[in-house]
């Protein structure tokens, strides 16, 4: 019976030893990139202990001043807020109104905004999207890269429109009789109760924009004092000091990755709870 | 329609501009625009008005395109290669993560999610550092295992395998949730009862949470492949779709007639070429999602 047991253990091993496994694979790049980022450059490309040997804070001075990113920093933290603030107005009052209320073309809608779900012709509808602006002297604006980072929503009109069909309709009439109008409703009786679906959709919003690459690249490709963190550190790739450049590299990763970290720690059962509330994409 | 007063309506309306706007100039509008020009031989506006050249952009496509076709190839062995590893891993993760009230469980799920909150592209600079043939990292540990020559990972041969890899870092944590939702759906009394009769753990899986699961596991696979075959962000920061074509993908085919890949490389921009590639790119798509959809509706009738 002993030894019965025993050996009943031993799938048990294996299955938490690949978990481990998997677990360390998943820290590692992260870890590196966070502790490289103190290290000088030879420790990185000619090879070293795992931790720097002296701290080399001076990375992030580097990346800061002379690669300019603090400026970047501010842009993403701008460019982030109103991306998500702008997608948390649009998609709730869109998704209350196809919930609650009827209007001429509304079935059309709902399909249209359905099948453009599926239709990704990808990156390249931002040539046609910056064509349009340029003839409006909108391209290189903030505003224009905030409000074709915002995107048209589709899911999240889409995660409001259900999540508001399941508020008792109830609540809308007693407003409505009080003399509420449909914008008050919204304003004061859906907003406040569907707070949970909102908060899910800035943090992913929030995430989305922050780590956003090809979107900001292509928007800020004329104006590179509007670009963000991240746009920024993957440039350095192209650089011409590239080479001798690993520590500045590593620090400017760190300083995009940092941020989203710790939001992360404080908001991860969001994260992974609003992820299953309502498939938003990955 | 009638009971709405004329400010109601002008609510309704008022409140649905902000979004419709976004939606046909963002969704719309570009869709249309690939559309037109790819009827037309357009290079930007400096090598003149666009000609109407009818349907020649789809004959070059096809027959007369060999780097469209490496492209293609690439996506699928891309996508098989990421979905059939990250689908199983993740699976079994969940797996072996569903259990209440053990201490560390949320910690291990937390930590197993967190590459999905990362930016691919920051992250695919990171592992242009690990991954490099001299001075990076992973040679070095592996040299240090006793390995003779250094990998070049992001050479030819093994660049696809790098990127399918790193495909797998970044999706493992998010199809592991989906997988734990739908492990939690799975009602607690069936596993009693197959306690009561005495099933081992292997039969626990296959013959009840596999099935129980199947609708999920539909779900999750079909999103996986979506999503793998539009996956451009770290491959263009890592290899630029190369070398020579190595890595390249029907989605950033398409978008290197538009738009450099890097700062440094040249684009002869095609946009009605390029906008055909996109358009036949984005059918590739759908046509494997209805192929999918056709299949696992079959495999359903078989049993």
């Amino acid at each position: 019976m002993q030894t019965k047991k025993m050996f009943s253990r031993i799938p048990d091993v294996i299955s938490w030893g690949i978990i481990l496994i998997l677990l360390v694979l998943t820290v590692y790049p992260v870890f590196y990139a966070l502790l490289g980022s103190l290290k000088t450059n030879a420790e990185l490309t000619l090879g070293g202990s795992i931790l720097p040997k002296v701290p080399q804070w001076s990375n992030y001075k580097k990346a800061f001043i002379d690669a300019n990113f603090f400026r970047y920093a501010i842009n993403s933290v701008v460019i982030s807020f109103f991306t998500m603030l702008i997608s948390v107005i649009t998609s709730s009052l869109t998704g209350y109104v196809l919930a609650r209320h009827d209007f001429f073309g509304k079935k059309f809608m709902i399909s249209l905004y359905g099948a453009m779900m599926f239709i990704s012709i990808g990156s390249v509808a931002l040539y046609p999207i910056k064509l349009f602006l340029q003839r409006f002297g909108l391209d290189n604006t903030l505003l224009a890269l905030v409000l074709v980072l915002t995107g048209s929503q589709i899911t999240n009109v889409f995660l409001v429109m259900g999540f508001v069909k399941g508020v008792p309709k109830e609540l809308d009439e007693a407003a409505k009789l009080d003399g509420c109008s449909i914008f008050a409703i919204y304003y004061r009786i859906i907003l406040p109760l569907i707070r949970p679906i909102l908060g899910v959709i800035a943090l992913f919003t929030f995430r989305n924009t922050w780590n956003d690459y090809i979107t900001t690249l292509i928007m800020t490709m004329s104006n590179k004092s509007l670009t963000t963190l991240t746009v920024a550190v993957v440039q350095l790739k192209y650089s011409v000091f590239a080479a001798a450049e690993w520590h500045i590299m590593l620090a400017g990763a760190s300083l995009a990755i940092i941020p989203v970290l710790i939001l992360y720690i404080f908001t991860n059962k969001q994260f992974i709870s609003g992820l299953t509330a309502g498939a938003v994409k990955g | 329609m009638n009971r709405y007063s004329k400010s109601e309506k002008a609510q309704i309306f008022a409140m649905l501009t902000p979004n419709l706007i976004l939606f046909i100039l963002l969704s719309v509008y570009p869709v249309l625009w690939c559309f037109r020009y790819i009827f037309f031989q357009y290079g930007g506006l400096a090598s003149g008005e666009p000609i109407f050249i009818g349907l020649d952009n789809f004959r070059r496509l096809f027959t007369n395109d060999p780097v469209f076709f490496k492209a293609l190839k690439n996506t699928f062995v891309y996508a098989a290669g990421k979905v059939g590893l990250v689908i199983p891993l993740s699976f079994f993760s969940a797996m072996m993560l569903n259990r209440k009230n053990v201490k560390g469980i949320g910690f291990l799920r937390a930590t197993l999610f967190m590459p999905t909150i990362m930016s691919a592209a920051v992250m695919g600079l990171v592992f242009y550092l690990l991954f490099n043939v001299y001075n990076g990292e992973i040679n070095k540990i592996l040299m240090s295992l006793g390995m003779k020559l250094p990998v070049n990972w992001l050479g030819k041969d093994k660049a696809m395998l790098t990127v399918i890899l790193i495909g797998i870092w970044g999706g493992l944590g998010n199809y592991m949730i989906y997988f734990l939702a739908g492990l939690q759906g799975i009602p607690q009394e069936l596993y009693e009862s197959a306690d009561l009769d005495g099933v081992n753990s292997l039969q626990r899986t296959w013959y009840i949470t596999l099935p129980m699961l199947g609708p999920v596991l539909k779900m999750i696979l079909m999103l996986a492949i979506v999503i793998a075959f539009q996956d451009i962000t770290s491959i263009m920061v890592l290899t630029e779709g190369g070398p020579v074509n190595a890595t390249m993908t029907i989605f950033l085919y398409a978008y290197q007639f538009f738009f450099p890949i890097s700062p440094g490389s040249i684009v002869t921009t095609q946009f009605g070429y390029g906008a055909a590639v996109s358009l036949v790119s984005s059918l590739v798509v759908g046509a494997v999602t209805v192929i999918y959809l056709i299949l696992s509706k079959k495999l359903d009738n078989l049993e």
